[in-house]
């Protein structure tokens, strides 16, 4: 593959996307205030809207291709002219979207969608529940991953098999070389991707750049514990009341994290009408709202934050793996951490779960204590 | 450090009689506290009561009404718990207040401005608060921030930074501050022309993710699992992530606090797209303030001025057609 | 409705008023007014409430940021309350509702509200021809625009 590699020029970033958005709808990290999010940029205007490299993106990538509401069908209510009183429904499905490509996202976002793949994709149904609104964005988008030159403290890719240079998922694989990128083509539709005149072939100097750059960035991740028997210890731990309360006890119940996370796949599904018209729509849908798991009947098996955060967790690290090659359904980018604004570490709940927190003096915090004597 | 000892001695003495007391102890990253459920005499020892206790503890309150609870708070916590107390959403007996002399607590966004040219608040390796700055290592390098340039915006209009109501109080109680609000927070924004601020929320609004942290974070938002947002009938809010929907939340947020709102600003800092959402409720309480005088969470015996009237209203002027 | 369609002056077009009218007063108001053959602007459609203590300030944010470029709340007189007190409290209700509107960018003068009785159909006349006046010299109120997900459905348009 190095044979191949090419190598990108910092200056000359914003023509190539110019030059890649006439093939695809372009999207890259765009700092807003405070917040760095996936906007499409703007080949009119390239310089205004450079990529924001630097900085982790506040949002993970899935919203491109798992948009947070999607309309399914499109229907119009007529009347029946052969049985006045009834409607007929004219039902409209959404054009397909042209192809997309996603410059500059972390290695834990590409891996994201590999855990999105198998749900959306009939497993465990033979192949027959397969969402094509899902697998025809998908298919039709390029992901070019940029390896991370520095990682944050809430990050731990490394514990559920990931790297901040990992190039699973991705089409090509950049990382920071001096004053530029190098370019490594990882799927044939990578490859076709870097044929262009602005690239040149990556010398032996910027390969061994680039290289450094990303082995000084895995050694500032911690290492990572054994968590292999999280599944296990999780389902164990079903029923421990005590200490999923504990666990949840200064939880808002929100959606950030879930909102937030490259894995989170779950969705709704609601009519939106006005008048004749109508859309289906498909949402976003968060188990931590109390309204994920609301029965008709007015009953809620999820009663609390509690057993919200118990099936967040649970099926991450439990119900997911087992379902799915044991793959956990984290991808450890840290986004559910860093952004809480209640300081809720889905870490400590796995480590806590397994009997591996570290004894908590002096830095580490000590568990949360139960609110009720029971 | 000396307050955070002594209030650590009250929690332990008020312990054996409370399910809890709610505090802040350390969170999952250096420069990062979390809310913390003390419940034992060993927990106590990692209370952490100072610039990085930013989450208001009154938030937890309600759920645990029935039930006799300690609260350590800052004074804009007490003003939330006044505010509970005051709407029956909790009673005054079930909660044991225990306040201390507040020096201000830290924005994020402040911090995260203040380090961007050495890296991230997330690279941080070590962070410890001494009486004037914060000082943290960060790739390598050590940096001493002044706390008075971090600090957050509401703490430079707060009052009563010790508490407003308190059963036991660490440190010795101060009056009140004589500080002026000037709304200078809504300054900026009202210094442009009309269709301008309209679009300013157009922009702010097509960030949200509509994830209701905002909400889920104010402990006056006590609707919690029943809020109308999430109503399908009537249908305030279509499903869709609409600019036009986000910003019709913030509004049903606003209205909804409308004289009960004490500013504690956790619908702000609990934003994960840093979205000013404050802004629209420190508009209605400056209304409030200036219709009928009225600032919430500071008397348990008031009324929320929107819950009663007067048949001669003193400062509205209506319109003659 | 379209008949009697009088142009205001200066526009060749209505705008969209909404009014929130209370049942015992000022709907009986408009009534008067329209049995009384007074000439009236018909850009506003009326709602009809029990009570103008029934308007949640939200009916009116809902209305202005859905598509209206003036709302109108109207009940009884204080003190002539049907339900001795209901407007009271719509009074310190829409006050300070109308006082955030700026804030949103929104004129505050798009949002007015006031009291008619069922008698007066004179002064509901007036009322409707300044309001509407007042809203044709502000012009179409700007919009925010709708969730692009959603746009077959409200701009009605069959999709090809």
């Amino acid at each position: 593959m190095e044979a191949s590699s090419k190598f990108i020029a910092r200056t000359a970033l914003a023509g190539w996307l110019g030059e890649l958005s006439a093939r695809f709808r372009v999207w890259a990290p765009r700092r807003e205030g405070r917040a760095v999010l996936y906007r499409p940029f703007d080949p009119q205007a390239p310089e205004d809207n450079l990529p924001e490299l630097d900085k982790k993106p506040t949002e993970s990538a899935k919203h491109i291709i798992f948009p947070r509401s999607e309309p399914l069908i499109n229907f119009r209510r007529k009347r029946d002219p052969e049985h006045p009183g009834q409607f007929l429904l004219d039902l409209r499905v959404p054009e397909a979207p042209g192809p997309s490509l996603i410059f500059g996202l972390p290695p834990c976002d590409a891996r994201g969608f590999m855990v999105f793949d198998p749900v959306y994709n009939g497993s465990g149904t033979d192949g027959q529940a397969r969402d094509i609104y899902y697998l025809r964005r998908r298919a039709a988008a390029l992901l070019i991953v940029r390896s991370c030159s520095r990682t944050l403290s809430t990050c731990f890719c490394n514990w559920v098999g990931g790297a901040p240079d990992s190039a699973e998922g991705a089409d090509i694989l950049a990382s920071e070389a001096e004053d530029g990128f190098l370019l490594e083509p990882v799927s044939s539709e990578g490859a076709a991707a870097l044929d262009s005149g602005l690239l040149v072939p990556a010398d032996e100097n910027r390969l061994k750049a680039a290289q450094a750059a990303r082995d000084e960035a895995k050694k500032t991740l911690k290492p990572a514990p054994d968590i292999s028997g999280a599944g296990k210890a999780l389902l164990e731990r079903f029923e421990d009341a005590a200490f999923w309360k504990g666990e949840a006890a200064h939880c808002l119940s929100c959606g950030i994290c879930t909102f937030l996370c490259p894995t989170c796949y779950c969705f709704n599904v609601t009519d939106e009408t006005a008048g004749a018209n109508g859309v289906r729509l498909r949402s976003w849908d968060a188990c931590m709202t109390p309204l994920f798991t609301l029965e008709a009947s007015g009953h809620n098996p999820r009663q609390d934050k509690a057993a919200r955060l118990k099936n967040r967790i649970g099926h991450k690290f439990s119900y997911y793996p087992e379902l799915h090659e044991a793959r956990f359904a984290c991808v450890g980018c840290g986004r559910c951490i860093k952004s809480c604004p209640s300081g809720v570490d889905i870490r400590r709940i796995v480590t806590d779960s397994v009997g591996l927190t570290q004894s908590p003096k002096p830095k580490a915090a000590p568990r949360n204590i139960p609110g009720g004597k029971e | 450090m000396a307050t955070q000892e002594e209030l650590k001695k009250i929690i332990l003495d008020v312990l054996p009689d409370v399910d809890c007391v709610i505090g802040w102890g350390p969170g999952p990253e250096p420069l990062c506290a979390s809310p913390y459920f003390m419940r034992n005499p060993e927990d106590v020892d990692y209370l952490l009561a100072g610039p990085a206790s930013v989450h208001n503890p009154a938030l937890f309150l309600p759920e645990y009404k029935g039930r006799k609870t300690g609260v350590v708070v800052k004074g804009c916590d007490s003003r939330s718990v006044v505010q509970l107390i005051s709407e029956n959403l909790i009673r005054r007996e079930d909660v044991v207040i225990i306040g201390f002399p507040c020096a201000g607590v830290v924005d994020a966004s402040k911090i995260a401005a203040k380090l961007g040219p050495y890296g991230e608040p997330g690279e941080t390796e070590r962070a410890i608060f001494d009486k004037d700055a914060l000082n943290l290592s960060l790739g390598g390098k050590e940096l001493s921030i002044p706390l008075s340039e971090i600090l957050a915006d509401k703490c430079s209009r707060c009052k009563h930074p010790g508490a407003v109501i308190s059963d036991y109080f660490a440190g010795e109680a101060a009056d009140a501050l004589q500080v002026k609000d000037d709304f200078t927070d809504l300054a900026g924004l009202e210094s442009l022309p009309l269709e301008e601020r309209f679009r300013f929320w157009e922009k702010e609004m097509s960030r949200c993710i509509r994830c209701y942290a905002c909400r889920n974070a104010c402990p006056l938002c006590v609707c919690r699992d029943h809020c109308v947002a999430s109503s399908r009938e009537p249908h305030w809010l279509a499903q869709a992530n609409g600019v036009r929907d986000n910003l019709m939340f913030q509004v049903i947020h606003a209205t909804h606090l409308a004289g009960r709102c004490t500013g504690c600003g956790e619908c702000q800092r609990a934003c994960p797209v840093h979205i000013p959402v404050l802004l629209l409720k420190r508009s209605l309480g400056r209304a409030v303030e200036q219709l009928f005088g009225h600032h919430a969470g500071l008397d348990p015996e008031s009324r929320p001025p929107l819950l009663t009237f007067q048949m001669e209203e003193t400062n509205i002027k209506e319109r003659e057609w | 409705m379209s008949d009697v369609t009088r142009e205001p002056a200066g526009t060749g077009r209505e705008l969209r008023l909404v009014g929130f009218l209370c049942n015992w007063c000022s709907y009986g108001g408009a009534d008067t007014a329209g049995v009384g053959r007074f000439i009236q602007p018909t850009d506003l459609r009326i709602v009809r409430l029990p009570c103008s203590g029934r308007v949640n300030p939200l009916f009116i944010a809902k209305t202005l940021l859905y598509g209206a470029d003036g709302v109108l709340v109207s009940g009884c007189h204080p003190r002539d309350c049907h339900y001795a007190e209901g407007n009271f409290y719509a009074r310190r209700r829409l006050e300070v509702f109308r006082h955030l509107l700026p804030t949103l960018g929104i004129d505050p003068r798009r949002f007015e509200y006031t009291w008619v009785s069922a008698s007066e159909g004179q002064r509901w006349q007036q009322v409707v021809s300044k309001f509407t006046e007042q809203i044709h010299s502000l012009g179409p109120a700007p919009r925010l625009p709708g969730a692009p997900e959603l746009e077959w459905m409200q701009s009605g348009v069959n999709p090809a």
